[in-house]
């Protein structure tokens, strides 16, 4: 059965998360989940939005994305961004519970003749697949089991946190110790190696304007998966992905270590296991450190 | 918990303001000091403070020393407080709005602040474009502190800024734009104005 859910590719999907949308457009139609872009979709604000718009200002950018969404049907939200996420989320449920938000949004988008009421449901795409999809049907859709895989599952923080709950009551994945990762990297045929590191932070965008302070805190990432034996290590997040992956020439300067661990996206993994294109599908060549465990498939 | 001293200002009405203006403010009347915040966070080590002692401080009303505090200029973003504060205090937004607020209230500190630099930059591209252009954030970014400045991190980052390129990871060429990019800003600047009037209301 196949089904349609709006998407919100967010902005690192057009540069340095290319790979993760070019493989998520890949392996969810084999899914049965067809995607509609938000028309026109803008910048969520991320992590430091709010900084220099303001908090209204900031939440005004979400709310624009949303109304522009809801105009186009009742289909739930779905976007692979950690920020993103966090930041359409967290719009959609202040507005809904608070009456002053949502009017105070709604006369800014009003400035332009668009409204939001609400009624939209905003989910991480993990999210989807962990619930809606299903293990079972991620499993049948193997055709090529990646055996004897080693996968560090590097959840990072922001995914599972604090809008893992479900608007629909239920919690997605535990803050601390969540499962989807590993289980998605099991039910490709992978082994997932006990990671402790899983919710641990990256840094985020302090680790893009001054690594000096969090490089430590990605080496950890980086040791604890090398010790575990990791091939390679996998993550939802495209700032995860980013960071853990670029800085590691850096990190072996600046500590004295031999990092290259190759650093995926679950999608990758998935598009791999379901026999696609490992360059058109999985688009491994978009990864700074090859993983020739997995391409070489 | 230090004393205070004669030389420390004071401003009783900034806790009743936090309180009041910023979003989740409510719920530090409820903070017991537990200190599982600054315990939970990545690099509180690197605060002057960290967050259990800086909401301690907006009681006592040090309004100067917590809008100059580079607590608030630390936030990873993790919500790994959040998730752990015995009390439900939504401790990252509060960081997030009170850094909005020291810029606002124009502290010399917050100017300075990389975060806040790097903010401006992101600010910009988000509502020029209505997109995050990284490639023109980083580099605006890099040169916010002078030519020299920018340089030098322009150098020490090559071989990523390379990497990227190689990897088709860096958007070269124009920026990608949102078509309604005029609707954006009329929306966006409807909401700062909302925003202003609600300061006014006080």
């Amino acid at each position: 059965m196949t089904r349609t859910l709006t998407y919100y590719p967010g902005c690192s999907s057009q540069a340095s998360a290319l790979h993760l949308d070019r493989s998520l457009r890949a392996i969810l139609p084999v899914l049965g989940v067809e995607l509609r872009d938000i028309e026109d979709w803008n910048c969520c604000g991320a992590s430091v939005g709010h900084i220099e718009g303001g908090h209204l200002a900031n939440a005004a950018l979400s709310a624009r994305n949303l109304a522009n969404a809801r105009a186009q049907g009742p289909e739930d939200v779905i976007t692979p961004c950690a920020a993103c996420y966090l930041n359409t989320h967290y719009v959609n449920e202040s507005l809904r519970a608070d009456a002053g938000l949502k009017a105070d949004l709604n006369e800014a988008l009003g400035a332009v003749g668009k409204s939001y009421d609400g009624s939209l449901h905003v989910r991480h795409v993990c999210e989807m697949l962990a619930t809606d999809v299903g293990l079972e049907a991620i499993k049948a859709k193997v055709t090529k089991p990646l055996a004897g895989l080693k996968v560090a599952g590097y959840v990072g923080c922001q995914t599972v946190r604090p809008f893992a709950d479900t608007e629909r009551g239920n919690h997605f994945d535990r803050y601390d110790d969540p499962s989807f990762l590993d289980n998605f990297s099991r039910a490709c045929g992978a082994e997932a190696v006990p990671f402790k590191r899983k919710t641990a932070c990256c840094g985020g965008s302090i680790s893009v304007m001054s690594p000096d302070k969090t490089l430590h805190l990605i080496k950890e990432i980086l040791e604890e998966a090398k010790a575990a034996g990791a091939d390679v290590i996998s993550t939802p997040c495209p700032l995860c992905q980013t960071n853990v992956e670029m800085y590691q020439p850096m990190i072996n300067q600046k500590f004295g270590t031999d990092f290259a661990i190759p650093v995926v996206f679950y999608s990758q993994l998935m598009a791999v296991a379901f026999g696609l294109d490992p360059i058109k599908d999985a688009a491994l060549g978009m990864n700074i450190i090859k993983a020739p465990a997995l391409a070489g498939r | 918990m230090t004393a205070p001293t004669p030389s420390r200002t004071y401003d009783l009405s900034f806790a009743r303001y936090v309180y009041d203006h910023i979003d989740g403010g409510q719920r530090l009347k409820l903070c017991m000091q537990c200190g599982a915040c600054s315990g939970s966070c990545p690099i509180g080590t690197q605060m002057d403070h960290g967050p259990r002692k800086l909401f301690m401080m907006i009681r006592a009303g040090m309004k100067e020393a917590v809008l100059t505090s580079n607590t608030i200029w630390n936030c990873v973003s993790c919500y790994n407080c959040v998730v752990r504060c015995p009390r439900q205090v939504p401790i990252t937004y509060i960081l997030h709005d009170l850094s909005a607020l020291a810029i606002e209230e124009g502290y010399a500190e917050a100017k300075k602040a990389d975060n806040a630099r790097f903010a401006k930059a992101f600010w910009w591209s988000a509502t020029v474009f209505g997109r995050t252009d990284e490639r023109l954030v980083t580099a605006r970014y890099y040169f916010s502190s002078g030519l020299g400045e920018g340089i030098k991190k322009g150098m020490a980052n090559q071989a990523i800024a390379l990497a990227m390129v190689k990897t088709k990871r860096m958007h070269l060429g124009m920026p990608h734009k949102v078509k309604g990019v005029g609707e954006l800003k009329a929306i966006v600047a409807k909401a700062a104005e909302i925003q202003a009037r609600h300061g006014k209301e006080g």
